[in-house]
């Protein structure tokens, strides 16, 4: 009964916010959230199974079209309002983007700042959603939400990629990447070679991070950044006789989603948008061919968590998209009238078992398919000898 | 966290197709053949569909200037012929055997031909040309596409063609309707029957609303290879911002047909977007190149594109392009642009002479 009364209440709620719990049961005027999530909140007992596998209902249905709905039925009204609140203005930005395209035809001067618009408006909506899922269902977002973050001073990756769709020439890419930080500065070259010996793409990264975890500094207990990313690659693929090199410009960011509310705590929402610029060379025997001039919008959100239990810090899995077309992977095909235009969506999982060595696994779907595994070591900086001992 | 990558994975599975186009391209192995009342239908190429069939009557829409019939009868017969979508000057005679007789019975537009055939048992070839078809020269042909939700307005676009002198038929690079529905694809043929030029087109990814796409019943194949004066045209189906593999393998032998003619290839989606960040495009950026290549080593003379609602001109690889999208679907603005068709004058032996722009009103 109760249940079914929660579940009829529900809409109204979410409607007239009104700022008290409906499916938990703290005492009536008691705030159940604390005033901010950085604080020490004097937290209330968890909801109990029965109420959590109501929440994951309601995350569902009405959550689909209501996100925030879950953390109602668990009493993180506060919570659930700002999530419906990122999923309007998620919602807003895909309008207004689309309008612009809509209403202009694609115009050549207003499409990519429209595209990038709906983009992230994409990127607020089904993250608000993913946040609500996270919440509800995640019994220990504290205990991730209070571990210790640092960026390691050196990592290095190697691995290999497997690829599968019918414009695959090379099933197989061994991947080679090294970052190192210095302070706020990173660079990360990196490469893929493919295991037939004719393909690769090399790819240098230059950040500068303005805010959040350094090798010296452990990011003020949250895992926001904000990086600027200067990045290069050139791609030869001779078997097709092209070849791709590119130049890029992006803002990448990482907010914490514990901001947002407690039971967030250990999530995160990236987002990353930019510009590059691309040539294109063509290398056909006997032919004389003029190169093309190319550009790319470069827009990335994902959802993601820190993992815990026996992982090491720095271990965590996110799911994505990413709007660029012009990687192992291209954008994402279908049946029906969209094919093409949208990007690919992938996930990243990396998981250190111990504070050094790691593994990582990725995948990844547009024109192809992506699969792949990586093993993972790196040295961390000062920051991390504070926290010797903590995972 | 695990449940919600599970479920996003799952979920992206049963969606994601990394080959949609797989379904059409077996589609067009299966145009221009059909087999009724014991008569059997063969059109070299694909170039016709076959829009009716019964005992004593064949109903084809034609995709090309010219193409070879055959018709395999269990007894004799008397067989009317209904051909559509065909040029003024086309003629259809018989190549074999040699007793077979074929009677003109006319028309009701000027793109419609009807012919009595006297069949007799066993197979008999006719041949669909026009005076001079099969001669090297000059000749000129018009560019058009993306009309969509504009066909209330196309006889505007139709009716200045018809005033073009010596345009000798309409190229189209998809997004004929919105939807691709049988109701939208009845009315395009319907308001074609003004237009006094055949229409030769691929499709666009508007023609892929319905499930399955209808518009190879109605329009024939969708990737396709005609040759005309000696002038090698090659439409292919990029609706889905990708070639499927079977129109690749397709793509080498017209290639290889075509490296010492003039070539103009068209499609819907361009593989690259001269306005990159808006994506207009194949969705893989490296399969676009690859493509474009192979053009180039194949001496490709001009590529044709629809899908962006406006004008473009430019080279790919270092072979002129036209993005002609100006069949009145929501128009890009700020073009200076509008509605349009082009005129392109081509040559066997010099190859594109000349290319112009025909607007129908005010460009926004």
């Amino acid at each position: 009964v109760r249940g079914l009364r929660v579940s009829l209440s529900l809409l109204l709620v979410v409607l007239v916010a009104p700022g008290r719990s409906v499916g938990a049961v703290p005492t009536v005027g008691t705030p159940k959230e604390p005033a901010s999530s950085s604080s020490a909140p004097d937290e209330p007992a968890p909801p109990t199974t029965g109420e959590r596998a109501l929440a994951a209902g309601a995350v569902v249905v009405p959550g689909a079209l209501v996100h925030g709905a879950g953390h109602f039925v668990t009493g993180e009204s506060k919570t659930a309002r700002r999530l419906l609140l990122a999923e309007g203005v998620g919602l807003g930005m895909i309008l207004g983007g689309g309008s612009v395209l809509a209403l202009t035809g694609a115009s050549r001067y207003l499409a990519g700042p429209a595209a990038g618009l709906a983009v992230g408006g994409f990127g607020l909506f089904l993250g608000s959603f993913a946040a609500d899922a996270y919440g509800v269902l995640s019994p220990d977002a504290d205990a991730a939400g209070r571990r210790r973050r640092t960026a390691a001073g050196a990592e290095s990756e190697l691995g290999y990629l497997a690829l599968s769709g019918p414009h695959v020439d090379e099933p197989g890419y061994v991947l080679q990447r090294v970052s190192l930080r210095a302070g706020s500065f990173r660079v990360t070259p990196s490469a893929l070679f493919s295991t037939r010996g004719t393909s690769a793409r090399y790819r240098v990264e230059g950040a500068y991070r303005f805010l959040g975890a350094t090798p010296s500094a452990s990011g003020h207990g949250t895992s926001d950044h904000l990086d600027v990313v200067v990045g290069a690659f050139h791609h030869r693929e001779p078997a097709d006789y092209v070849a791709r090199s590119s130049m890029e410009l992006q803002l990448d960011t990482r907010y914490d989603l514990g901001h947002v509310g407690p039971t967030l705590r250990g999530a995160f929402f990236d987002f990353s948008i930019g510009y590059a610029a691309a040539h294109i060379d063509y290398d056909v025997n006997g032919v004389a061919v003029p190169g093309d001039f190319d550009s790319a919008l470069l827009g990335r959100f994902g959802f993601g968590a820190i993992l815990r239990g026996a992982a090491y810090r720095g271990s965590e899995a996110s799911l994505y998209y990413d709007h660029r077309h012009d990687d192992l992977v291209g954008g994402f095909v279908m049946r029906g009238l969209g094919s093409g235009a949208a990007g690919r969506f992938g996930f990243d999982a990396r998981w250190y078992f111990t504070p050094n060595v790691g593994v990582s696994l990725h995948g990844e779907v547009g024109s192809a398919w992506l699969g792949g595994a990586s093993l993972l070591f790196r040295e961390e900086g000062p920051a991390a000898s504070t926290m010797r001992g903590t995972r | 966290m695990k449940l919600g990558r599970s479920l996003a994975v799952g979920v992206l599975s049963l969606i994601a197709c990394v080959r949609p186009t797989e379904e059409r391209a077996e589609r067009d192995l299966e145009i221009g053949r059909a087999s009724a009342s014991g008569l059997a239908v063969r059109v070299s190429g694909g170039l016709a569909a076959v829009r009716g069939l019964s005992a004593d009557r064949l109903t084809l829409w034609s995709s090309a200037p010219g193409w070879d019939l055959e018709l395999t009868s269990d007894e004799p017969r008397a067989l009317t012929v209904e051909l559509q979508n065909v040029m003024r000057s086309a003629e259809l005679v018989v190549l074999e055997p040699a007793g077979v007789s074929i009677t003109p019975l006319g028309g009701d537009i000027v793109t419609q031909k009807r012919y009595g055939v006297a069949l007799q048992a066993g197979v008999t070839r006719l041949r669909l040309a026009a005076p001079g078809a099969e001669i090297d020269g000059p000749f000129t042909f018009a560019l058009m596409s993306d009309v969509q939700e504009a066909i209330g307005a196309v006889q505007d676009l139709f009716q200045r063609m018809n005033q073009e002198p010596n345009v000798e038929f309409l190229l189209g690079c998809g997004d004929l309707t919105e939807q691709g529905s049988v109701e939208e694809l009845e009315r395009y043929q319907r308001e074609l029957r003004s237009l006094e030029l055949p229409y030769y087109t691929t499709l666009g990814n508007h023609e892929l609303g319905a499930n399955p796409p209808l518009y190879q019943d109605y329009f024939g194949r969708a990737s396709f290879h005609f040759r005309h004066r000696g002038v090698a045209f090659t439409l292919l189906d990029s609706a889905s911002a990708t070639l499927d593999p079977l129109v690749d393998g397709w793509v080498d032998e017209w290639l290889t047909a075509a490296r010492d003619s003039v070539h103009v290839v068209g499609m819907h989606i361009p593989p690259l977007d001269p306005v990159g960040v808006r994506n207009g495009a194949f969705a893989s950026r490296s399969e676009a190149a690859s493509l474009l290549a192979r053009f180039a080593a194949s001496h490709v003379d001009l590529t044709v594109y629809g899908h962006i609602h406006s004008y473009y001109s430019f080279d790919n690889a270092g072979i002129p392009a036209l993005i002609s999208g100006g069949g009145g679907a929501l128009p890009e603005r700020f073009d200076a642009v509008g509605r349009h068709f082009m005129v392109l004058d081509v040559d066997a032996r010099r190859g594109v002479t000349g290319k112009r722009i025909v607007r129908v009103d005010t460009p926004y």
